[in-house]
């Protein structure tokens, strides 16, 4: 323990060697002692000794300490003294203060990273500790796993990817309420996702936008500390070239969470370095999102996402607030320009911002403004070029709307225009604004014919007295007057944009018979260095006034203009002057993205825009110039050929195309129709019950009125007899039916008896044995006569029946009589309705007037009606009585029915008797089967009536 | 836009079984003839609505080239729902299952709702794999079984909606915690807004924000 001691307190005053000893005697320590206490001690002295001898305790103790993290993990102050000695080791905290050192000392720090990454085992032991809660343990852990990373990113990046859970475990780090850890965890995780999709996809996907977000708004947004700093970086790490981030960033919504940050209002309170950063690295959050190198799509819809949360419009807000600090301004303004690139929505909106001036200008113009002004910072403006060309791509209308205001029907004398803007910049004396304006201007005409023919009609008025002169003439002016290159540049790149793929244009530029012989010379002459690029415009210039000629100019064909090329200049040599523009320094960097970005403003030479102009010019231009006039000629031919096949099939495309549409527009035009219709038939069905309605209760009532008016008593009596006791008359109509037919069928019984007992009778008389039986007979003929008489007054009664039924049916007659005409008038009157229900529904209206009408009247009768339901109860009670008689005769039919029943059963034992006096009777099994069959027969109508 | 839950997805099974191609149905409603490896994870999303709730479902298709298994496996966690995908085409990829599943099983919390897709239904004549067989195995696993076509997109609505069903059952009967974000699960604002104690000017705040 003394040495130990020593060791601590007093530094080694002797020689290096003495330091190695006692490192080795550490080493053996910690090596071989049991106790725990003596370990630690020593591993606690290693560490203080770990910056001084950084080589020698790394090279000696590395391999003991790594022992420690594996066996004494249970002791969590001798693991923190073990991790921090290894940081000690791996990276060098001094650095600052040896710059020159450091050099070789991050060697160092790599040859022990790699020592200790050597064997894999040893990271995924480091992610265990990790889960160890303890501060002792868990911070030196973070610190020690992002110097690894620092120092070999890509390998322990890789280690970490293949254990199981790893990323998820470091994920946790952002959850630990210890700031320190916490913000040490965020720096892991910014090593840790550097330019490894595959696990910044896991990081994100173990939802670190909402963690992130989350802290960037606890913090304070921008006016929170390095915190947010550090969660912007690692946010910009996820998100950068991570497609598929970008697209789970957008669809869970964060885009929206993002809004906030930029409402930073117009107080100048203040604008601290750091919250300067943060604006930065949010700024560049957005750019990320809409970066024109992303799929359109996925730019495309982020775009439309930050227009619907109010992003643009906040970060526009900025844009027009004053005290907003140049640089942030500045990315701000490229900011703008990506959220609006190519997309209408967000361009037709940036149109309309209006900067809070007295009286309000456009954005656009208190931007151009700043760009024509020599005092502006360059990169701002050339921030406000980017957004001036965002605002213009691929969009018709702005490019009209700006061109518009050159020109003379529309020209707004009493305010500043956009258009007076670039024609005052492009005509200065100050050539970074002459190349601005130049190629502003030529993203007002890009791939837009209207414009390039509507810019030809611009007139300038150079000075007092003299004539007009076109803006197209003044142009070539400028660049024969021999001004800067960049001045040239700028105006050649116009003139090349402005007349290609426009014949009218070429013309124009050719009928000014200064510009040919100006072009020529500018290409044949040797000219310096400087002046090589101009050299090749001029080339290009010519070659397309070639290429887009439509032989209109004698003077000046496509052939004429041709041999002037291989006289004057020599078509070699031409093609060599056309080569200078892609073979410039500067050209490759600008054809790389749409930014205008220049380390300095001499750079500013190149747009990019043009250079796809330049890409797809060269090819076609060298080879007219090397073709043959006949050639050409034939090539034409193809070509026009083909062009004319083209715009067949392109006619018949925007045809078909049109009919789409039409058939789209027509189907939604029947689905409206048939669902206004079916409404309407709803509404018709709806009015026609209704007006049933009322017709009926009309009906009643006017019955009602006509029979307690004008309508005898007996007639009232019959014609009451409506609605429900009509039904309980046919009822008892069917009823009375009923007992008719019983009433015959029993007739029909009483007639075969009859015939049977005469035949019976008969047989009787013909026995003359047994005077018994002609007695029996005689007894029996009394009862059949009995029987007869019961059944003539039975018939007697049935005639009365069907004689008060008729009476009914004439009281019916009577009633349906009136009825029956008043239907007919009112089924012609609902016919007529109908049909003016169904051409109009005004008229349908006037119905319902009438219904109203009908409606009045029917409250006067209702008055009547009471006393017309008073009858209707006498009459009630008179059916009442029908309905009795008819119930009466029915139990007098179900007696004769049993009476029928007697006499067959008498009828047997007549028959019985005659058998017993030894009479054998004839067909008597025919007569028995006969009867039975009967029997059947009545069951089975029995049955029927019952269902 | 305002859904009420929010379910993390992934898509498991051997490379070339069409995983891809279900997503893409699914969220861009188009089929990719040609074989676009997935390198490491590919990212989806989409809404659809069960119950007459808005549910937002994000998705991740994973490689199923072997080399990149390890990078799978730390999806599995964070996944309410696992659609483990064969091609009914090759018998092999219907034999891998069992290896796909044990990993899945171990990786993943128990909760996790497992749909078995038998891919490529299209192509009848070239059948290796039997529906009953796939049945078979659903049944003896406890998965949701189905078989797709992402060419034609048979069924393909119907494995990820009823895959959302089966979770969405889940947390009606209180199996899962959805406050654990670690499920998979997340509760969209528009349900938090109900909770909260103002809903309607919560709710006219969100939709004025919107429509701006
Ligand atoms: N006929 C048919 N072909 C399909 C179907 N689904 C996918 N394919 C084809 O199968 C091939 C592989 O599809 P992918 O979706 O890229 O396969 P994957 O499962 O994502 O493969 P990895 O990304 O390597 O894991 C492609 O050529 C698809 O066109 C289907 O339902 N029917
Ligand atoms: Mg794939």
């Amino acid at each position: 323990m003394n040495f130990i001691r020593g060791v601590i307190s007093g530094q080694p005053a002797g020689p290096q060697h003495s330091g190695v000893e006692t490192i080795q005697k550490l080493c053996d320590r910690v090596a071989s002692s049991t106790l725990l206490e003596d370990r630690r001690d020593a591993v606690r002295a290693l560490k203080s000794l770990s910056k001084k001898y950084r080589m020698e305790v790394g090279s000696q103790a590395m391999d003991h300490l790594i022992r420690i993290l594996q066996t004494d993990s249970a002791d969590s102050e001798i693991l923190g003294y073990a991790l921090d000695t290894i940081y000690n080791i791996i990276c060098s905290d001094e650095e600052d203060e040896q710059e020159e050192m450091q050099k070789q000392v991050d060697d160092v720090g790599a040859q022990f990273t790699e020592r200790f990454i050597q064997d894999p085992e040893n990271i995924t032991l480091l992610l265990t500790l990790l889960e160890e809660f303890d501060f002792h343990v868990r911070w030196p852990g973070v610190k020690l796993l992002t110097a690894l990373l620092k120092n070999q990113c890509a390998q322990v990046q890789g280690i970490i990817l293949v254990s199981p859970m790893g990323v998820s475990r470091l994920m946790d780090l952002l959850a630990d309420s210890r700031e320190v850890i916490r913000n040490d965890g965020l720096l892991l995780l910014q090593q840790l996702t550097k330019s490894n999709a595959a696990i910044q996809k896991i990081v994100a996907f173990e939802n670190a936008f909402e963690r992130l977000l989350d802290i960037i708004t606890e913090e304070g947004t921008s006016d929170g500390g390095i915190v947010v700093e550090d969660c912007l970086l690692l946010l910009l790490n996820l998100l950068k070239n991570n497609s598929s981030n970008q697209n789970f960033f957008k669809e869970g919504s964060y885009i929206q969470r993002m809004k906030p940050w930029f409402e930073v209002g117009d107080d100048n309170a203040g604008w601290s370095a750091q919250k300067v950063t943060n604006l930065h690295y949010m700024l560049q959050l957005v750019r990320v999102l809409v970066s024109p190198v992303n799929s359109p799509g996925a730019t495309a819809s982020c775009q439309k996402a930050m227009f619907h949360c109010g992003l643009l419009q906040q970060l526009c807000t900025i844009l027009m607030a004053t005290g907003v600090p140049a640089d942030i301004l500045t990315e701000t303004i490229n900011t703008v320009s990506e959220v609006i690139r190519g997309s209408q929505v967000n361009q037709d909106y940036f149109a309309s911002v209006n900067a809070p001036s007295n009286p309000p200008r456009p954005a656009i113009v208190v931007l151009l403004m700043s760009m024509v002004n020599e005092r502006q910072p360059f990169v701002l403006r050339c921030a406000v070029l980017y957004c001036f060309q965002c605002f213009l791509y691929k969009n018709q209308k702005g490019q009209g709307e700006i061109v518009a205001t050159l020109l003379p029907s529309t020209i707004d004398a009493n305010s500043i225009s956009a258009g007076q803007l670039l024609c005052g910049g492009l005509f200065s004396a100050d050539s970074l604004s002459n190349w601005c304006a130049a190629v502003a201007l030529a993203h007002a005409l890009q791939d837009n014919l209207t414009q390039k023919e509507q810019l030809l009609r611009v007139q300038l008025a150079t000075s007092l007295g003299k004539p007009p002169v076109s803006l197209l003439q003044q142009c070539t002016n400028i660049l024969s007057q021999g001004s800067k290159v960049q001045t040239r540049v700028g105006l050649l790149m116009l003139l090349c944009t402005w007349i290609s793929n426009c014949p009218i244009a070429v013309t124009h530029f050719l009928h000014n018979q200064e510009n040919v012989p100006f072009l020529t010379a500018q290409i044949s002459e040797n000219l310096g260095e400087d002046e090589r690029l101009v050299q090749g415009l001029c080339a290009l210039l010519l070659g397309i006034c070639i290429y887009y000629n439509d032989n209109s100019l004698e003077n000046y064909t496509k052939d004429k203009l041709k041999q002037l090329i291989e006289k004057r200049i020599g078509k070699e040599n031409f093609v060599e002057k056309l080569g200078f523009i892609t073979k410039h320094e500067l050209y490759s960097r600008a054809a790389q993205k749409p930014q205008p970005v220049f380390s300095t403003p001499e750079h500013m030479l190149f747009d990019h825009e043009f250079t796809k102009l330049v890409k797809e010019l060269e090819g076609v231009i060298t080879k007219a110039v090397h073709k043959s006039s006949e050639e050409e000629k034939k090539e034409e031919e193809v070509k026009k050929t083909l062009e004319q096949h083209d715009s067949i099939v392109t006619q018949y495309k925007e045809l078909i195309r049109e009919q789409d549409a039409q058939i789209n527009e027509l189907k939604a035009q029947v689905a409206s129709m048939t669902s206004q219709s079916e409404q309407m038939q709803a509404t018709i069905t709806q009015q026609l019950t209704q007006i049933q309605q009322h017709k009926d209760q009309y009906n009643i009532l006017k019955l009602k009125l006509g029979k307690t008016g004008d309508q005898s008593a007996s007639q009232g009596e019959g014609a009451h007899v409506n609605g429900l006791q009509s039904e309980e008359l046919s009822q008892l109509r069917e009823e009375l039916e009923e007992l008719r037919r019983q009433h015959a069928q029993q007739q029909t019984q009483l007639a075969e008896q009859d015939t049977l007992i005469a035949s019976l009778k008969s047989e009787a008389a013909h026995s003359a044995e047994a005077a018994e039986g002609t007695l029996a007979n005689a007894e029996l003929l009394k009862e059949l006569e009995a029987l007869r008489a019961q059944v003539m007054s039975q018939a007697a009664d049935i005639n009365q029946l069907t004689e008060s039924q008729e009476l009914l049916r004439r009281a019916e007659a009577v009633q349906s009589g009136p009825g029956s005409v008043d239907n007919g008038v009112d089924m012609a009157r609902v016919a007529e309705l109908e049909k003016q229900l169904a051409a109009q529904s005004t008229e349908a209206q006037k119905l319902q007037e009438e219904v109203k009408g009908l409606n009045a009247s029917r409250a006067g009768m209702e008055a009547d009606l009471a006393s017309a339901t008073s009858t209707a109860a006498i009459l009630q009670a008179e059916v009442s009585k029908l309905q009795q008689e008819v119930q009466e005769s029915k139990k007098e039919q179900d007696d004769l029915l049993m009476l029928l029943a007697d006499q067959d059963q008498k009828i047997l034992t007549l028959k019985q008797k005659l058998k017993d006096l030894g009479e054998t009777i004839e067909d008597e099994d025919d007569l028995d089967s006969k009867d039975q069959s009967e029997d059947d027969e009545d069951e089975e109508e029995e049955e029927e009536d019952d269902e | 836009m305002a859904y009420a839950y929010l379910f993390k997805y992934i898509i498991i099974g051997d490379t070339g079984v069409g995983k891809s191609c279900l997503l893409l149905q699914f969220t861009d409603k188009r089929f990719q003839p040609v074989h676009d490896l997935t390198i490491g994870v590919e990212f989806g999303a989409r809404m659809i609505t069960i119950d007459g709730k808005q549910i937002k479902l994000q998705i991740w298709d994973t490689a199923g080239q072997e080399s990149f298994r390890s990078i799978t496996r730390s999806y599995y966690r964070g996944a309410a729902g696992a659609l483990l995908v064969y091609d009914i085409t090759r018998r092999d990829t219907f034999n891998h299952l069992t290896t796909w599943l044990e990993d899945a099983r171990q990786h993943s919390n128990s909760n996790m709702v497992i749909m078995l897709i038998g891919n490529k239904s299209d192509l009848e004549s070239r059948r290796e794999v039997k529906k009953e067989e796939g049945e078979a195995f659903a049944r003896e696993h406890g998965l949701v079984f189905m078989e797709t076509s992402a060419k034609t997109a048979s069924n393909v609505e119907e494995a990820f909606i009823n895959t959302a069903k089966e979770i969405y059952e889940k947390i009606q009967e209180g199996v899962f915690d959805i406050n654990n974000e670690a499920n998979g699960i997340k509760i969209g604002p528009q349900h938090a807004a109900t909770n909260s104690s103002l809903p309607g000017s919560q709710g006219a705040q969100q939709a004025g924000g919107g429509c701006c």
